[in-house]
């Protein structure tokens, strides 16, 4: 007997079961795709956060004011010693004259502001430093490194409050995506457990007469359970071939509406979808396929006595 | 030598019916032998008994040179390949046709299709429905039913052929068509065990008959009758 004859039989009877259960084997996909389409929806919404945070963090600049009568040298020397550390992307230099002229200009349409500069006698600002950082969560680090008896009675304000809790609110935010998106998933993997459990019952039963046949005409225990496992494989593959397709489709749908609101991160998770498909879609489908061949076991196990 | 033996035979099934008692018998290779007994007398449960369908509670089931008292279940398909099995209901699949009902037992057993292309219309040939090889089985009446069904159990070439109650849902005519098909095939040296509880059938056959009654074997008679009331 030659194995790969009794494989293609197998299959070939798989195919069989798969179209004449047409319906079954509809809404068992439908329930693999929305499974898969909710752990995708997971990655895509921790990616989409991962880069938002990302995006912001590149944004994010902590400005160190320094008291008015802080001499260039000093504040130049912070400059250095702030570029010394690791955790330190760029720092940039504003005079006081710069403040000045900034102030002035962001506020041109102001007489009332302005005015005020008249109150006070020569220019009111002081050299200041603008830092930006590698991660946001180095910020706490770099503003703790100038608090030195040396730099810190200059200092007069830093400013990085209002960012530390935009952060802290995207961190929560992606954090309950991701354990939302958990609970929804595993909700999901559970549906489809028991839809393809109900399905290849249903399949036994439709079959029985077609089993007790090949059981009848010398069918080997593999030859009669074969087929539902190939069944089962088939649904897995698929439904993660569908989800692939709409998540290219959809993802390129979706670049424009994502550009709008994100900049370029919308290419960031379009290219880590792209960049990690096989790994992605390929652990989907494997962990999907290992799940329903082991409830289809456990479904023949009670059901289909050989 | 016997082809098929049982000894001391005795099954029981729960939670209280014991359904064959002490049952002994011998038929030898080319043999015609019918099986009578009424509704619930254990002829069935017999004929299972011989394609490891039940397995017996007592005494010894052997097949040939095989004892399939105790056997394993991976065995089973290499003996069913061995035995043609014929039933009353014809256990035919309603989507396949005829010509793809009979290839279906060849192909679950792995035979290439090259052979069932060459086994297939020469079982076809014997049981004389060549001209029907693309019909489905609600196309067929029930005698050419139960002749796809035969031709189906022959395809393995088998050394027995285990028949229950294969006229029980046929008219007269057809029904003799069905036991000439047999005693053909039996013509051939392949050994017939005809479960029936037709008289007329029986007493036409002019072969070696057993009796069952209430699970105990009660005749055993060379071209016998059937003797039941």
């Amino acid at each position: 007997m030659s194995i790969f004859l009794s494989l293609f039989r197998v299959i070939k009877f798989s195919f069989q079961n798969f179209f004449r259960n047409f319906w079954l084997s509809f809404i068992t996909m439908t329930i693999f795709v929305l499974t898969l389409f909710t752990i995708n929806a997971v990655i895509f919404m921790n990616v989409l956060a991962e880069a938002a945070l990302e995006s912001i963090e590149q944004k994010v600049e902590v400005s160190v004011y320094f008291e008015p009568d802080t001499s260039e040298d000093l504040v130049k020397s912070v400059q250095g010693y702030l570029m010394g550390l690791t955790q330190v992307r760029t720092v940039e230099f504003i005079s006081e004259e710069d403040a000045l002229q900034s102030f002035q200009e962001r506020h041109k349409d102001n007489p009332v502001i302005l005015s005020s500069l008249d109150e006070v006698d020569g220019n009111p600002f002081g050299h200041a430093l603008v830092i930006s950082a590698h991660s946001a969560n180095d910020f706490p680090f770099i503003l703790e490194a100038l608090d030195t008896p040396e730099y810190e009675p200059f200092i007069k304000q830093k400013d990085y409050q209002d960012y530390e809790t935009i952060i802290a609110r995207i961190n929560a935010l992606a954090f309950r995506v991701r354990v939302g998106g958990f609970i929804l998933a595993a909700f999901f993997s559970l549906i489809a457990v028991m839809i393809i459990f109900n399905t290849i019952r249903v399949a036994i039963y439709v079959y029985r007469d077609e089993i007790g046949i090949m059981k009848l005409v010398g069918a080997n225990d593999w030859f009669v359970r074969g087929p539902f496992l190939v069944e089962a494989l088939m649904y897995s593959l698929f439904a993660t071939l569908v989800v692939v397709a709409f998540a290219f489709f959809g993802l390129d749908a979706l670049g424009p509406w994502l550009a709008t609101y994100f900049g370029d991160t919308d290419m960031s998770v379009i290219n880590y979808f792209k960049d990690n498909a096989l790994l992605i879609f390929g652990s989907q489908f494997l962990a999907l396929s290992t799940l329903s061949i082991l409830t289809t076991m456990f479904a023949m196990r009670r059901y289909l006595r050989v | 030598m016997s082809m098929i033996r049982l000894k001391n035979v005795t099954k029981f099934f729960k939670p209280d019916t014991t359904a064959l008692k002490d049952v002994s018998l011998h038929i030898k290779p080319g043999e015609f032998v019918s099986i009578v007994g009424q509704s619930g007398s254990g002829k069935t449960t017999l004929a299972k008994l011989l394609f490891a369908e039940e397995g017996p509670t007592q005494g010894r089931v052997v097949i040939g040179d095989w004892d399939i008292t105790n056997i394993r279940q991976h065995e089973i398909p290499v003996l069913r390949r061995q035995i043609g099995v014929v039933f009353q209901d014809y256990k035919l699949l309603s989507q396949k046709t005829v010509f793809e009902n009979i290839a279906f037992a060849l192909e679950v057993a792995g035979e290439k299709s090259s052979h069932i292309s060459t086994v297939v219309p020469q079982v076809l040939k014997i049981v004389g429905l060549s001209n029907k090889r693309d019909r489905y089985p609600n196309q067929l009446s029930g005698g050419e039913k139960q002749r796809v069904s035969i031709a189906r159990s022959l395809v393995h070439r088998p050394k027995i052929i285990v028949a229950d109650e294969p006229t029980g849902n046929l008219d007269t005519i057809h029904a003799r068509e069905i036991v000439e098909l047999l005693k053909k095939i039996n013509d051939f040296g392949t050994t017939v065990v005809l479960v029936t509880h037709d008289r007329d059938i029986v007493n036409a056959l002019k072969k070696r008959v057993i009796t069952i009654q209430h699970g105990k074997l009660v005749s055993d008679i060379e071209h016998g009758k059937y003797v039941l009331p």
